[in-house]
C-alpha cells in the first residue's frame, strides 16, 4: 500500500447531475462483467450459430435453382414465412443458450450483491429500488434481445435483400411487429425468471443450477401430468410449452397444444408479475426483521 | 447545520429501537457512541433513508429526509461497517462506478476514482481485483467509495476496524483532516473511544434508544461530572457506601486508587468530611482529566 494522502484531497469541481436513466450505469457494468467471465464470450458467439444457419437457409431458399443438386425436396422446409421466424424464436437451442448465458452472466446479478453486501452501497446513493431492478433487468434484456430480436430482425432484412423486392414484407406486413412483440415478451419473461432466482439465494452457483432446474423440471412436470391426466392443459406447467403456445399466437401459426393460447400468456404474465413483487420485497438497502 | 433530528421514533416490531431522538449537529466531526444495541446503526440507517422513522422529523444538510431523500444521498458519503464490494471489479472501476451512481459523469468519475484511491493509500494497487484485497485494504476502499463524489457529509460506521495500528492512525488523520480543513462534516460511529476522542469535537451518546448526552466533548465532561483520584488509608467500604449515597460513583483500581465521579454541583470538600467521619486518612487527592470512556460510563451507566 502506498503512503496515505500521497496526492492530497481535492474537492471535485464538477456538478452532480440527476440522470434520466439512472439504471444505465448498472446495466452497462453488468454487461461488462458478464463478458469478463471465462467461457462467456465463447458461449455467446456459439449462440449465433442458429442465426447463421437460418440466414444460409434464406439464401438457399432464394437460390433454389442454383442449389437444386443439394436441396432436392427441400422446398417445403426452406419456405420462408412467419412459421420460419417463429421456429427460430422457439428453438430449443436458443432457449438453452439463453439459460447458459444467464447461468454464467446473470445468476450473480442480485445474488452477488446480497453475498457481498453491496446492496447498501447502491442505496446509499440517489438510486431507487426501481432503478436498481431496472439496471439489473437491463443486463438480461440485453442478452436475450441480442439472441432473439436482433437476429430475427436481421433475418427479415436478409430475406428482403435476397429476394430483391418488398413482396414478402407486403405479404406479411404484421410480421415485423410479431417479431418485436414476441421478442419483447421473451425478454420480459427471462428477465423476471433470472432476477427472481438470483434474488432467492446469496450463492451464484445455486442460482445457476436453479435456472436450469426450474426450466427442466417444469417440462418434466408437464410430462408427468400429461401421462396421468391425458390433458393438453398439462402443458401449462411447462415454461417451454407456454412460450411455444404464445409464439404460435404471435405468429398466427397452428397451436402446438389444444387449449386457448391466452391461458399460457396469462400463466407467464402472472409469473412475471409475482417475480417483480418478490424481487421488490427482497431488494432492500437494509434487512429489517419486524 | 448538518443534521437536525426532532423526536425520532423507530421500532422493530414490538422492540423500540429509537425513542424520541432529538438533536442538532453543527459542521465538523461528531462521534456517535453508545453500547451495543443502543440504536446507533438504526439511527445511521434512518439518516441514510434505509429505514423510515415511525414518527418525527429529520433534516440532513438542510434537506427534508422524507421528501428530499435523493438529494441527501447525492451529498452524503457512506462507509458501511460490513465488508462490502462488488466482486470481479478492480478498485478503480469499482470506485468510479460508485461515483457514477452518485451522479458523476463517467469520465469525471474515473478521473476522480484515481485521485481518491491515491488519497486513501491504494494508488499502487488500484488495478487489482477488489476480491484479492486484504481486510485493511477493503476498509480503505470503502472510504474511497464514500469520498469519490466529494460529499458534504460523511457517515462512517466503524471506520478503523480491521486496520493495523499504523493504518488506523493514518485513516484517523485523514478523517480528521477532511473534517477540519476540507469542510466535510462527519458522523462517526465507533466503539473505539480513543478514535472518537482523537478526531471528533462533538459527540452524541445514545443509550437504550434515547439520547444520553449530546454536545462538545469538553463541555460534556464539565457538565456531567468531575473526577477525583484518591489514595486512602483504612477500611473504605463504609466510605464508598456514603459517597454513593451522596450521588457519586466510586471505582477502585488494581493499585488501590479510588476514582470518585462526583455530580457537577457536588462540593468536593464533602469527600474529606466523609473520610473524617469514617476516621480515614486521605493521602492523595487529585482532580483528574477524565477520558471519553469515563464520560460514556457515566452517562450510560455502565462500567
Amino acid at each position: 500500500m502506498t503512503t496515505i494522502r500521497e496526492e492530497g484531497y481535492h474537492h471535485w469541481g464538477g456538478q452532480l447531475a440527476e440522470r434520466r436513466w439512472t439504471f444505465w450505469p448498472i446495466t452497462r457494468t453488468g454487461i461488462r462483467q458478464a463478458f469478463q467471465r471465462r467461457r462467456f464470450k465463447f458461449l455467446f458467439a456459439s449462440s449465433f450459430l442458429p442465426a447463421v444457419a437460418y440466414a444460409v437457409g434464406i439464401y438457399i431458399s432464394e437460390r433454389l435453382e442454383d442449389f437444386k443438386f443439394m436441396a432436392q425436396g427441400a422446398e417445403k422446409t426452406l419456405q420462408v414465412n412467419p412459421g420460419f421466424f417463429k421456429s427460430y424464436l422457439t428453438l430449443d437451442f436458443i432457449f438453452f443458450m439463453i439459460l447458459f448465458l444467464m447461468a454464467l452472466g446473470g445468476a450473480g446479478l442480485i445474488a452477488d450483491d446480497f453475498r457481498y453486501k453491496a446492496v447498501q452501497l447502491y442505496f446509499a446513493r440517489p438510486i431507487t429500488r426501481l432503478d436498481y431492478i431496472l439496471g439489473k433487468a437491463g443486463v438480461v434484456v440485453f442478452f436475450v434481445g441480442l439472441l432473439t430480436l436482433v437476429p430475427a430482425v436481421l433475418l427479415l432484412v436478409i430475406k428482403l435483400l435476397f429476394s430483391g423486392s418488398f413482396k414478402f414484407f407486403l405479404h406479411y406486413p404484421w410480421l415485423i411487429l410479431s417479431i418485436i412483440f414476441y421478442s419483447l415478451f421473451l425478454m420480459i419473461f427471462f428477465t423476471a425468471f433470472v432476477l427472481l432466482l438470483s434474488s432467492l439465494s446469496r450463492n451464484r452457483d445455486y442460482v445457476a443450477a436453479l435456472i436450469f432446474a426450474v426450466y427442466l423440471l417444469s417440462d418434466i412436470a408437464r410430462g408427468i401430468t400429461s401421462l396421468i391426466f391425458h390433458s393438453p392443459y398439462s402443458a401449462l406447467f411447462s415454461i417451454k410449452a407456454n412460450l411455444n403456445q404464445v409464439a404460435a399466437a404471435f405468429f398466427l401459426q397452428k397451436f402446438p397444444y389444444d387449449y386457448p393460447w391466452y391461458l399460457s400468456f396469462l400463466v407467464l404474465s402472472i409469473f412475471c408479475l409475482l417475480s417483480y413483487v418478490v424481487i421488490k420485497q427482497k431488494v432492500r438497502g437494509v434487512e429489517v426483521i419486524r | 447545520m448538518s443534521i437536525e433530528l426532532k423526536n425520532i421514533h423507530f421500532s422493530y416490531g414490538k422492540v423500540k429501537a429509537l425513542n424520541g431522538i432529538s438533536f442538532t449537529l453543527k459542521e465538523g466531526a461528531t462521534g456517535l457512541l453508545g453500547p451495543n444495541g443502543a440504536g446507533k446503526t438504526t439511527l445511521l440507517k434512518i439518516l441514510l433513508g434505509f429505514l423510515k422513522p415511525d414518527e418525527g422529523e429529520a433534516r440532513v444538510l438542510g434537506y427534508d429526509l422524507k421528501t428530499e431523500k435523493k438529494l441527501i444521498r447525492q451529498l452524503v458519503g457512506y462507509m458501511p461497517e460490513d465488508e462490502c464490494f462488488i466482486p470481479g471489479m478492480d478498485a478503480v472501476s469499482f470506485t468510479a462506478y460508485m461515483g457514477e451512481l452518485s451522479g458523476m459523469p463517467r469520465q469525471e468519475a474515473m478521473k476522480r476514482a484515481h485521485e481518491v484511491l491515491f488519497y486513501v493509500g491504494l494508488g499502487e494497487s488500484r488495478y487489482r481485483l477488489v476480491d484479492t484485497y486484504s481486510a485493511g485494504m477493503k476498509q480503505r476502499l470503502k472510504l474511497a467509495q464514500a469520498l469519490v463524489h466529494d460529499p458534504k457529509l460523511l457517515f462512517l460506521d466503524e471506520p478503523t476496524s480491521n486496520l493495523d495500528p499504523a493504518g488506523r492512525q493514518e485513516i484517523l488523520e485523514l478523517i480528521g483532516e477532511i473534517a477540519t480543513s476540507k469542510n466535510i462534516s462527519g458522523l462517526i460511529c465507533s466503539h473505539i473511544l480513543a478514535d472518537i476522542e482523537s478526531i471528533c469535537d462533538q459527540v452524541v451518546i445514545i443509550n437504550k434508544g434515547e439520547i444520553a448526552a449530546v454536545g462538545r466533548i469538553e463541555d460534556l465532561r464539565m457538565i456531567n461530572y468531575r473526577l477525583y483520584e484518591l489514595k486512602i488509608k483504612g477500611e473504605i467500604d463504609n466510605f464508598k457506601k456514603e459517597l454513593k449515597a451522596a450521588g457519586c460513583r466510586v471505582e477502585e483500581t488494581e493499585d488501590r486508587i479510588l476514582k470518585v465521579y462526583t455530580p457537577s454541583d457536588f462540593d468536593h470538600l464533602e469527600i474529606f468530611r466523609t473520610a473524617a467521619r469514617n476516621r480515614l486518612q486521605v493521602r492523595q487527592f487529585v482532580r483528574s482529566q477524565s477520558s471519553l470512556e469515563d464520560l460514556l460510563a457515566k452517562v450510560v451507566g455502565v462500567d
